[in-house]
């Protein structure tokens, strides 16, 4: 019981890591960013060559690690989204051609066999009776952190109202001046970050390989679609309800059917509530 | 005493607490034009989206020839015989004219009764776009625009025709031969005709009754001359006019 | 009529290669190369019958291999499991995957929004999961080995695979072209243009998919008595995207651009020896080409300037 609580909440804290930023950018910028998968995956192999292969210590190649896959999506953003931006199927494929970039070049440089990244934490900790990697731990810890941080800055700061403005009124925005560029850029630089940072945590207890951009990207779509596109607090809603019912399933049945969790609440939110569970527009 | 072609009672609908349209009855008898009255935001584009079930209404009723619309699809009523226009022209881009009348042509209501293909040339014919029929719509003026926007609804042999700012757009020659076209139209085809119209001289000049909607809610109602004189009419338009120039038209922009 | 002029060298033009690929295994005896070109021909299967639905709706796609891959594994189970003939395997995997279309198609098409694209690429991909995971039936990693080939020889599959391509082809270029296409093509346009003429827009829609997803899942059936095998890799999104770029080369919404970028774009790599492998580096790298300086894609433009005779 005890153990279906923590480890489901890890499973929603890596899902919502996820979730936010493709969201974020989807109701900020109107980009289906199929790269997401891409920054989530950097994240975990810029880890791995810093530690791994260039022995730096944990904490600067983690915060390097971040900032340097934030660039790389303000990057992406700048030179291959905007000037595309007036088709929204031109930006789909090009983000889509940078999916697929990553993966080739993970592929060409490290070859596709599973790398290991050192944990920050090797300690475990004991209690009733349920041992707890240390690692998932602070992946929870740090994964609650930085969406609480993004909450507050979007409540708080007047950049953040200025997202806030353009996700929910687009067209109004930009009539009244918010500099659109901008606010995409600093957009794409949080989602890849936060994206990044889900990469980091994890890359120790899971698996790092050319291939392991797209199963979370999926889980991002699923969990997104049904807490409503665009919405946060419903990305970390559906986080929460599908992290724990795919834990849930896990311990009832077998970790196998987990896969069919997400499949079955995306068809289930699409017939039942399209818009949802808290999407402010119609999807109608 | 016979059933109205269009009877709508007790309409409501409300976006986000905010009331767009707010208990709206009136009827509609076969072979009238009607027009519909009121500032930006009074409710009249929403009202056309509710009749054409574009949006679902929150309350009361729409019967088109006594048959509730109620929970009906956009397409199902098109194919009862209510179309309607968009108050921005909506060609489908990559078709050329006759195509995009083609595609009305091709709707059930239309296919049971004639061949798509010599409706299409007739209609394109009856709204003056012969000469253009394989003219690509990307290239086309406003004007023809317009008219295609029209010939469009039209061939999808409508018993009551909704118009949404048809002469929108358009310069001051290019009104008057609109004009007659749907003139022509109405006596030619029997057509009831219900349409939206900033543009008050043509429209009063177009229209036998007015309705006039303010706030989501209708204000008054009746023939042209009668509708210029209503005192909350006058009040609605007048004073909003007063308004924007005391305030410099910020009324307008908020 | 210049129209008349450029539909005779069209059509002129569209027999000479056709007589070209029918001659070909007279002189060419390489079973190899035959091999080669069959696969090509089950990749413009592929591509054709995507811009059928994606191309002519505007609805894209992202994962077309979930249709593929419902072929090709029930022709595997039916074949490799239950030791039926080869042929059962056409109308069950076409039929397959028609029906799983319906259960992605039905809730998400009637939706506007990208939820459509999302769902297809989920599926796919949870679809090779699931091929992984529940491997007692459906073999793992390995897939279903063993199956027979439709025919003896290469030449023979050749031929079937040929006129797979041109069938199906053919018969969805003859429906883009009737008044169905018009009505697809106008959903394109504007959706709700559409429905304000009447048409029931997301009827269209799903059964565009529908046909889409049985001429996939037939080309899925091709391709794994072909292979005499399938692997979970028939559901993978690099097959998927790898369509999709297929189809951008040849110009979207045209279907007969397609079929060659296809054709032309499985064969490259294997011409150009050694190159197999950076294949998807060279296929991403001709997409983000093609979205910055070509939008109409390649082959389509091309065809239609040598038609009405310009240089």
């Amino acid at each position: 019981m005890l153990s279906i609580l923590v480890y489901g909440a890890v499973t929603s804290a890596i899902y919502a890591m996820l979730a936010v930023g493709f969201t974020l950018i989807f109701g900020v910028a109107g980009v289906l960013n199929l790269a997401h998968g891409a920054f989530y995956g950097l994240g975990a192999y810029a880890a791995y060559v810093l530690t791994a292969r260039l022995g730096w210590p944990l904490f600067p190649a983690a915060i390097t690690a971040v900032a340097a896959v934030a660039l790389f999506g303000v990057a992406v953003e700048r030179w291959l989204i905007r000037p595309l931006r007036h088709s929204a199927l031109a930006v789909l494929m090009i983000t889509i051609a940078v999916g697929l970039l990553f993966e080739q070049a993970m592929y060409l440089l490290f070859g596709s066999e599973a790398r290991n990244v050192p944990a920050f934490i090797n300690a475990t900790w004991g209690f009733a009776g349920l041992d707890i990697g240390g690692q998932r731990l602070l992946t929870l810890v740090v994964g609650a952190a930085i969406i609480l941080t993004l909450w507050l800055f979007i409540q708080g700061t007047r950049l953040g109202a200025a997202i806030l403005a353009l996700s929910q009124d687009r067209e109004g925005a930009l009539y009244v001046g918010i500099p659109a560029d901008r606010i995409y850029a600093v957009v794409m630089a949080i989602s890849a970050a936060i994206a990044a940072a889900a990469g980091v945590l994890t890359a120790p207890f899971l698996t790092v390989q050319p291939t392991m951009d797209l199963l979370p990207m999926i889980k991002a779509f699923s969990i997104v679609i049904v807490g409503g596109l665009g919405s946060i607090p419903g990305s970390i809603l559906a986080a929460l309800l599908l992290g724990y019912s795919e834990t849930i399933v896990a311990y009832a049945i077998s970790p196998a059917w987990t896969e069919i969790v997400s499949l079955v609440a995306v068809l289930l939110t699409l017939i039942l509530r399209p818009a949802g569970l808290l999407g402010k527009r119609a999807a109608f | 005493m016979t059933v109205p072609l269009l009877e709508v009672t007790h309409l409501n609908k409300r976006f986000a607490g905010l009331v767009a349209v707010n208990d709206v009855s009136f009827t509609l008898d076969a072979g009238e034009i009607a027009g519909i009255l009121g500032p930006n935001g009074a409710g009249k584009t929403t009202l056309f989206n509710l009749l054409t079930g574009f949006l679902a209404h929150d309350a009361g009723s729409v019967r088109f020839e006594g048959h509730d619309l109620g929970g009906s699809l956009p397409h199902q009523i098109v194919n009862r015989g209510l179309a309607r226009t968009f108050q921005l022209c909506r060609p489908f881009a990559g078709l050329s004219v006759i195509e995009n009348v083609m595609v009305a042509c091709l709707a059930p209501r239309v296919r049971r009764r004639e061949r798509p293909e010599r409706r299409a040339r007739e209609i394109v014919d009856a709204v003056g776009l012969a000469h253009r029929a394989d003219t690509a719509v990307e290239t086309l003026p406003y004007g023809d625009l317009r008219r295609l926007e029209i010939a469009r609804a039209l061939a999808t042999r409508p018993r009551l025709l909704l118009l949404d700012e048809p002469f929108a757009g358009l310069g001051a020659g290019e009104i008057a031969p609109l004009s007659d076209l749907i003139r022509r139209l109405h006596a030619a085809e029997g057509l009831t005709i219900l349409l939206i119209e900033h543009r008050l001289r043509e429209f009063m000049q177009l229209v036998s009754r007015v309705i006039a909607m303010d706030f989501g809610r209708i204000i008054a109602s009746g023939t042209p001359g009668e509708i210029v004189r209503h005192p909350r009419v006058i009040e609605a338009y007048i004073g909003r006019a007063a308004e924007n120039l005391t305030s410099g038209g910020a009324h307008g922009a908020a | 009529m210049v129209g008349d002029r450029m539909r005779g060298r069209q059509a002129a033009g569209m027999i000479v290669i056709l007589a070209a690929l029918a001659g070909l295994p007279l002189f060419v005896r390489s079973d190899y190369f035959l091999g080669i070109l069959s696969v090509c021909f089950i990749y413009g299967i592929w591509a054709t019958s995507w811009d059928f639905m994606s191309g002519l709706t505007g609805r894209e796609n992202f994962g077309h291999a979930l249709f593929i891959g419902a072929g090709a594994y029930t022709a595997a189970f039916l074949n490799g499991k239950l030791g039926t003939s080869p042929w059962w395997g056409l109308p069950a995997g076409g039929l397959a995957a028609g029906l799983i279309s319906l259960v992605i198609g039905v809730p998400t098409l009637r939706l506007r929004g990208p939820y459509f694209a999302l769902a297809m690429l989920a599926a796919a991909t949870i679809m090779q999961r699931l091929t992984l995971i529940f491997w007692q039936y459906s073999g793992g990693e390995e897939g279903i080995p063993g199956l027979d080939p439709m025919f003896e020889t290469k030449t023979a599959i050749y031929y079937l695979c040929l006129c797979g391509f041109v069938g199906i082809t053919a018969l969805l270029l003859l429906f883009a072209r009737s008044p169905w296409g018009l009505i697809l093509r106008s959903i394109r346009g504007d959706e709700a243009a559409s429905q304000a003429a009447g048409i029931d827009v997301t009827f269209h829609k799903i059964a565009a998919l529908v046909v889409s997803a049985c001429c996939a899942g037939i080309g899925g059936v091709l391709y794994a008595h072909y292979q005499e095998a399938v692997t979970p890799d028939v559901f993978s999104v690099t097959l998927s995207i790898t369509i999709i770029i297929m189809v951008y080369v040849g110009g979207i919404g045209t279907l007969y651009g397609p079929a060659v970028g296809a054709v032309l774009l499985a064969l490259l790599p294997e011409l150009l020896r050694g190159l197999g492998q950076y294949r998807l580096w060279v296929y991403s790298l001709v997409l983000i080409f093609i979205l910055f300086f070509a939008p109409g894609g390649l082959i389509a433009p091309l065809w239609r300037r040598v038609a009405a005779g310009r240089p």
